[in-house]
């Protein structure tokens, strides 16, 4: 198991020198001048000159990358264009946010996606079932710029219970994290039911109702269980996703996240803040996947023997 | 059995509820903590973007220069009737056409206890002029310090608006010690003399100042600001609505109404220095061409831009120049719509069936539905217009190269002086990079305005610039569309709030009652 996780994190380091080259080359053959970036608009020909000098921007492609390279393995990203801070400080100051809101959807559309869906499962086509199916469509297809934005106005502006946005205590929490939620809440909704319905027709379920187990047993311990691998791989991956920054929902609620941050930086053509948040954002999304996999094990001991 | 799984369920909510509470480190909203006099100790203001950096010379960005307009100080300060007031500055004189000699108040702090020399002043100009903010210094050649707080400033060449350039809040003096002890991190920790010191930084969400109790000028009335970058224009609308923001600066034009008919709101809109303008490249075919540039000018709907994009929230332009700069001139009558003089000098250009073109602007929403209503007037005249929306970095840098047809821009004269407004975009030597992106030369426009930059004789200067803009209009390198206005939203409690042309709102006396 553990020559396994070693191996995986082995295999992170060509992914993101892949990943650094591809951002690399897009950043640096799309049109815009970091010297005129950091110097403004109103900047002299001479005063641009002289930074592109200084920056080694006049240096070729390889040169660059190289230069890029050398100092990323030493942990140096270097500095943001915009800010002039040091790329990972300003990606650490703003992760927390970004983690808080994804951990805290997550755990919001667990709680009410499982549910619902092994519900909906074991009754059906029941009233129960086709409500809560309609729900979860809506809940996948709403836009979530929409979304928030219909929060934002039932309970800040009319009932005036909630702030509408920023990053502050609890109540900041409550409506970006129903927008991530409910959405992510249908698609784990819709993958329980389908994966809950594959195993309840299974034989070893009709034999464990024959041999009389209750039937919260059944479901919770022999179906569910089994049902959990796709599902896990949903949460999984939508933590992965949200992870990266759920851009549209921090904008609506001005979420100091890194997705915002990310946006920002490709607009600004800010390359080592850009180059930095892809790095990270592929490290924490390829950790988190590496975690599903070793839960993987934990649900189903059968595949654990697959690890080598 | 049902009832104990709901029971569950709630429980496992409120348990993440909890959790919530454990995840924040900061407190909520300060707008119920209040001061001494009937007064909130905390003003909270909204803006659509975080400042990019605190050090005033490493910025000029909008959400930058709000924040440096309360921790930084100039040596002097333009009053609206464009008068200028000693600050920094207690006196000043001008002893050649190239030197200028200014005299500083005495036992003026900055917030690290460091008092004020002139030797600040020196480090100062010299730092800032190979910095961001350069365009704005690069008249000085030296500075002298002549004592302790008396220094010359040695020009290049004789630079009249030059108290205009330093009245603007990126002149502001920095400490020496301060930025030297900080280095690069500077942006992160600055030190100035203004009656707000730097508190706390969460990026990407808001900035935080307390009052700088030895402010020179007195301690500010309100203790706290809190600036919340708020991006999504709605959003910023929403929490001063809602009260969780103080004053909100750039209101959509969609918002207006909405902060106008809530009574406990008061929407503040004024003339800014700003003129926004389609511009044409005149390298390339037809613009080469200035019956073509004319014609294109009589075709826009100025008018119906600003009632459909801005609601009404602008001017006509008819120079290149905002009314509220100094100078300019009112007897230009500018381009008034006219589609059969369009459609005339088009013939005489012989482009009688119109021709292909493309328009550029940036992912700015309100330039992109400016760029549909001029492509469909310049339909109604037979000039085929493709949008083109590029992002801002590339939008400036393929601009600056040349590679445009026409395009979209805005020009802020930051400083309310004619030579901030012209020089730039209108000056042969001026480049594209910097702003002459129309590559305009006009040998008679590029010696009225350096005869306009020299001259400290303001009814000669305005002949200049008079004149300067009569020709730029003739030449139509650009079509000035409008003068937008400045909009902010404040709640009705807020007193002493004044919206500076300039976009960098200085909040020193602004109080908010409970």
């Amino acid at each position: 198991m553990y020559k396994y996780i070693i191996k995986r994190l082995a295999l992170l380091l060509p992914v993101l020198i892949g990943v650094s080259f591809i951002v690399f080359t897009i950043m640096y053959f799309t049109p815009g001048d970091p010297a005129q970036i950091i110097l403004g608009e109103n900047a002299t020909e001479e005063a641009l000159a002289n930074l592109r000098e200084e920056m080694g921007l006049n240096d070729s492609f390889f040169v660059q990358y190289s230069r890029f390279i050398i100092n990323a393995v030493q942990g140096d990203f270097g500095r943001s264009y915009q800010s002039n801070r040091v790329v990972f400080d300003e990606i650490f100051s703003r992760f927390p946010a970004t983690l808080q809101l994804a951990g805290i959807g997550v755990l919001l559309s667990v709680l009410i996606g499982i549910p619902v869906g092994v519900i909906s499962a074991t009754k059906q086509y029941s009233f129960f079932d086709n409500t809560t199916m309609v729900f979860a469509l809506i809940g996948v297809s709403m836009p979530n710029f929409w979304q928030g934005l219909m929060l934002i106005m039932l309970f800040s502006v009319w009932l005036g219970i909630l702030p509408s946005g920023g990053y502050g205590d609890w109540t900041y929490f409550i409506l970006p994290a129903i927008t991530l939620g409910t959405s992510s809440a249908g698609s784990i909704a819709r993958m329980t039911r389908s994966s809950m319905l594959e195993v309840i027709r299974q034989d070893y379920i009709r034999t464990a109702r024959a041999k009389g187990v209750l039937e919260k047993n059944v479901v919770y311990k022999h179906a569910l269980k089994n049902a959990l691998i796709p599902i896990i791989t949903v949460v999984g991956l939508q933590f992965g996703y949200l992870l990266g920054g759920a851009v549209l929902t921090e904008t609506v609620f001005s979420w100091p996240g890194i997705g915002r941050l990310l946006v920002d930086s490709i607009k600004q053509k800010d390359t080592p803040m850009v180059q930095g948040l892809v790095v990270f954002i592929a490290v924490t999304f390829s950790i988190v996947n590496l975690c599903i996999d070793i839960l993987y094990s934990y649900v189903d001991p059968r595949i654990k023997s697959q690890y080598k | 059995m049902k009832t104990t799984r709901f029971i569950s369920i709630a429980l496992a909510l409120a348990l993440s509820a909890s959790l919530f509470t454990g995840c924040s480190n900061s407190s909520s909203s300060s707008g119920s903590s209040t001061g001494s006099q009937g007064i909130k100790e905390e003003i909270v203001i909204a803006q659509n973007s975080d400042a990019k950096s605190l050090d005033l010379q490493a910025s000029n960005d909008g959400g930058s220069l709000n924040v440096n307009a309360q921790i930084y100080d100039t040596l002097v300060v333009k009053n609206a009737d464009g008068t200028f007031s000693p600050h920094l500055a207690k006196s000043w004189e001008q002893v050649s056409d190239l030197v200028w000699q200014f005299k500083l108040e005495e036992g003026v702090k900055f917030h690290n206890g460091e008092e004020l020399k002139a030797s600040d002043v020196k480090f100062t100009f010299e730092r800032g002029l190979t910095s961001t903010i350069s365009y704005m210094l690069d008249f000085i050649d030296s500075v002298d310090v002549v004592d302790e707080y008396t220094f010359n400033l040695n020009l290049k060449f004789p630079y009249a608006p030059i108290l205009s350039n330093l009245s603007y809040t990126s002149t502001g003096i920095l400490n020496e010690k301060a930025v030297t002890e900080a280095g690069e991190d500077y942006g992160q920790n600055p030190i100035g003399t203004g009656a707000y010191m730097f508190s706390n930084w969460k990026a990407g969400d808001s900035i935080e100042l307390v009052a700088f109790e030895d402010y020179f000028k007195g301690a500010a009335p309100t203790k706290k600001l809190k600036y919340r970058s708020i991006p999504e224009n709605t959003s910023r609308s929403i929490a001063l609505e809602t009260g969780e923001v103080d004053i909100a600066y750039d209101i959509d034009p969609v918002d207006k109404e909405t902060i106008r008919s809530n009574d406990q709101l008061v929407l503040i809109e004024a003339p800014s220095l700003q003129v926004d303008y389609v511009g044409f490249n005149m390298q390339k075919e037809p613009f080469t061409d200035v019956r073509v540039r004319q014609a294109i000018n009589y075709a826009i709907d100025r008018e119906g831009i600003i009632s459909a994009v801005l609601l009404g929230g602008g001017e006509v332009a008819t120079t290149p120049i905002s009314p509220k700069v100094t100078m300019s001139n009112p007897d230009i009558v500018g381009y008034p719509r006219d589609v059969e003089k369009a459609k005339e000098l088009l013939k005489e250009a012989g482009y009688e069936n119109g021709f292909q073109t493309t328009i550029w602007t940036n992912d700015n929403s309100v330039r992109t539905r400016i760029a549909q209503i001029v492509q469909a007037n310049l339909k109604e005249i037979g000039i085929d217009v493709a949008i083109e929306t590029l992002e801002w970095s590339s939008y400036l840098d393929r601009t600056s190269n040349g590679e445009h047809d026409m395009f979209i821009l805005g020009w802020t004269a930051t400083t309310g002086d004619p030579d901030g407004a012209m020089y730039v975009l209108f000056h042969g030597s001026s480049s594209a990079t910097a702003g002459n992106k129309f590559f305009y030369s006009n040998d008679e426009v590029s010696e009225l305005l350096d005869l306009g930059r020299a001259e400290t004789d303001d009814a000669k200067r305005q002949e200049y610039y008079y004149k300067a803009q009569e020709l730029v209009v003739e030449d139509a390198p650009l079509a000035a569309l409008y003068y937008a206005n400045d909009c902010a939203g404040i709640s009705a409690k807020v007193d002493g709030f004044v919206l500076s042309p300039s976009k960098s709102h200085k909040l020193y006396g602004v109080t908010c009652a409970i």
